[in-house]
């Protein structure tokens, strides 16, 4: 069976290496590099800049942990970026070398579909190959969406992936769109030395996330001295001799040397044929796919974030392996019941399951559990106390439902919760797990008896 | 512990100072011995309205987080920036130079409902029983 993958990111790239291993050959295209959005300008590239970051945090307080500096703390942008290129590229190659070792093909250009079974594919040499196949995944992902009224430059007016190349760190940054990627920056570019103003419609940070969650999120914003407005609508944006200048609902303006919008991602489903063989899409342009990640053509799988669904790379990855085994015959099913998302502020942030709002929503009866990361000594040794982990059970099974987690290592102490909610575990079975001592997982087992009112490290209730 | 004669006390263990209808308020020897290191406190903005019982302010210490309770109603006009890079000088002067707040009162017979200062000691007394 021959299987041509449009795209070589984090769902592209896993269905073709799954595919191969399942015995198909497989040929894989890709307009940029390997390792989409998530290795080129997303996850890996913000994941380098925010390990800089907490080195020039730490270095900044290294008096707190008994040791002398002498000279200033200076942070060095263009080594920083030099890194941060060095880690995608030692990934690019990692990615490369498993097509090579697996067999996939990898042609360097943008896919095209002509019909079901063939695909035209403008190559960066300037020739053109026409490439039959038995079966297709799109994997052409997302890219920063645009609104006229940001006049992007790459320069002065940048998008996500313009932040990621930056010349100087500026002295003063507006992000508009305190989201995920908004929030991640806004954390990295602080610890730079810049004055950040946040510009969110919203009520609140990051309001996908336990509303609880969104608030220490902002606190511990204001700690650093971020600003951020919300409910609050940009109106006009317009570059001057001394910065760029945005106008709000209201009539307040906010001046900055750069200005950053990070507001969402549109997907790339433009130029690829989807409209000559009739592929189906949903109202915001989505391609729509079945639980296998087969279009409304048989043969035709779509994975990712062109599909609208929840754009992590991490879920790209599950659907494009789903795409992979149906693509090979093996009848496999999608799950999104268990989707843990991390989000690495600082402190980080990490959910999986059901926020309270979501368990209401579906009728459920639930109680909830907390601890706070300062009752740790683990915590207090590292010098991390702000944050804490929140549980969600189910009242009459005592199932567990969610675990929302602000503090020190929540992307990493998410997936005990993970498994545990996949598993169909109840909060007790949590709690009456021996936790290693001194560790951060202490905190899920802790606001897991504290659901019950048996949590160890708390005071007693007045 | 120390309490004051010329302060009010709130039961959620705040004080003011009157002088006319400003009031300066802060967190007492007691809360500030029972909270531990305080490592932040989240300021209220001026111009802000704080209410009688109601979180005026947010204190964290190595231990816990805790709302501070504001002692009276009435609007922000002065907050102690000197807080936001030493807030441990709530631990050190809780009735001086770790003042939080000054509040123009919107309502002075508020202040009736305030405890004196030996009021206040036999009430925490009573509670730590």
């Amino acid at each position: 069976m021959r299987l041509l993958v449009i795209g070589a990111g984090p769902g592209g790239y896993v269905a073709a290496l799954k595919a191969a291993q399942l015995g198909a050959e497989v040929t894989v295209v890709e307009d940029t590099e390997v390792g989409g959005t998530c290795l080129n300008r997303g996850c890996i590239p913000t994941k380098a800049l925010v390990a800089s970051a907490e080195a020039i945090h730490k270095a900044r307080n290294l008096k707190d942990f008994g040791v002398d500096v002498s000279g200033e703390i200076v942070p060095n942008l263009s080594r920083i970026m030099e890194r941060k290129n060095k880690v995608v590229s030692t990934q690019v190659k990692g990615i490369r070398s498993l097509f090579k070792s697996w067999g996939v093909a990898l042609i360097e250009g943008k896919g095209m579909l002509l019909t079901p079974g063939k695909v035209e594919i403008q190559k960066k040499d300037g020739s053109v190959e026409i490439v039959e196949t038995d079966k297709i995944v799109i994997a052409t992902g997302s890219k920063p969406a645009r609104i006229p009224i940001f006049p992007f430059d790459g320069e002065h007016i940048l998008s996500s992936d313009d932040a990621l190349n930056i010349k100087s760190i500026p002295k003063s940054l507006i992000i508009v769109g305190a989201g995920v990627i908004g929030c991640e920056f806004a954390c990295i570019f602080r610890e730079l030395g810049t004055e950040v103003t946040m510009v969110e419609m919203m009520p609140g940070a990051i309001s996908t996330e336990d509303p609880e969650i969104s608030r220490l999120l902002e606190k511990e914003l204001k700690k650093k001295k971020i600003k951020l407005l919300t409910e609050v609508k940009v109106e006009r944006v317009e570059g001057q001799h001394d910065g760029i200048h945005v106008g709000l609902a209201g009539g307040r303006e906010l001046v900055a040397e750069k200005l950053l919008v990070s507001i969402g991602r549109s997907l790339n489903t433009e130029g690829i044929g989807l409209e000559a063989i009739g592929i189906k899409k949903g109202s915001r342009g989505e391609i729509e796919v079945n639980e296998h990640m087969e279009t409304n053509i048989e043969g035709i799988y779509a994975i990712g974030d062109v599909t609208g669904g929840i754009l992590l790379a991490h879920v790209a990855s599950k659907e494009g392996i789903i795409a992979a085994y149906n693509a090979c015959g093996i009848d496999k099913k999608i799950d999104y019941s268990v989707v843990p998302a991390a989000i690495f502020t600082s402190p980080e942030i990490a959910s999986v399951g059901l926020r309270e709002d979501q368990a209401s929503e579906k009728g459920m009866d639930y109680i909830t559990g907390h601890f706070q990361f300062r009752a740790l000594g683990k915590a207090h040794a590292m010098g991390e106390i702000s944050g804490f982990v929140k549980v969600i059970a189910d009242k009459d099974t005592d199932r567990l439902l969610g675990v929302h987690i602000i503090g020190p290592h929540a992307s990493d102490l998410i997936h005990e919760a993970a498994v545990a909610i996949k598993a169909g575990l109840k909060v007790r079975d949590i709690a009456d797990t021996i936790h290693a001592h001194p560790t951060l997982s202490e905190g899920l087992m802790e606001a897991a008896e504290d659901v019950h009112g048996e949590a160890i490290h708390v005071p007693k209730p007045k | 512990m120390n309490f004051p004669k010329d302060l009010k006390y709130h039961r959620e263990h705040t004080w003011v100072k009157v002088s006319g209808k400003k009031a300066t308020v802060g967190i007492t020897d007691y809360a500030q011995d029972a909270l531990g290191d305080i490592v932040y406190i989240d300021l209220p903005e001026v111009d802000a309205e704080t209410k009688k019982d109601a979180e005026f302010s947010e204190i964290e210490s190595t231990k816990a987080t805790s709302s501070v309770i504001a002692p009276v109603s009435g609007t922000v006009i002065e907050v102690n920036e000197d807080l936001e890079e030493s807030p441990e000088i709530i631990n050190e002067d809780p009735y001086g130079k770790g003042w939080i707040a000054v509040v123009e009162l919107t309502d002075p017979s508020e202040l009736d409902d305030l405890l004196d200062g030996a009021d206040y000691e036999r009430y925490i007394e009573e509670e730590a029983k």
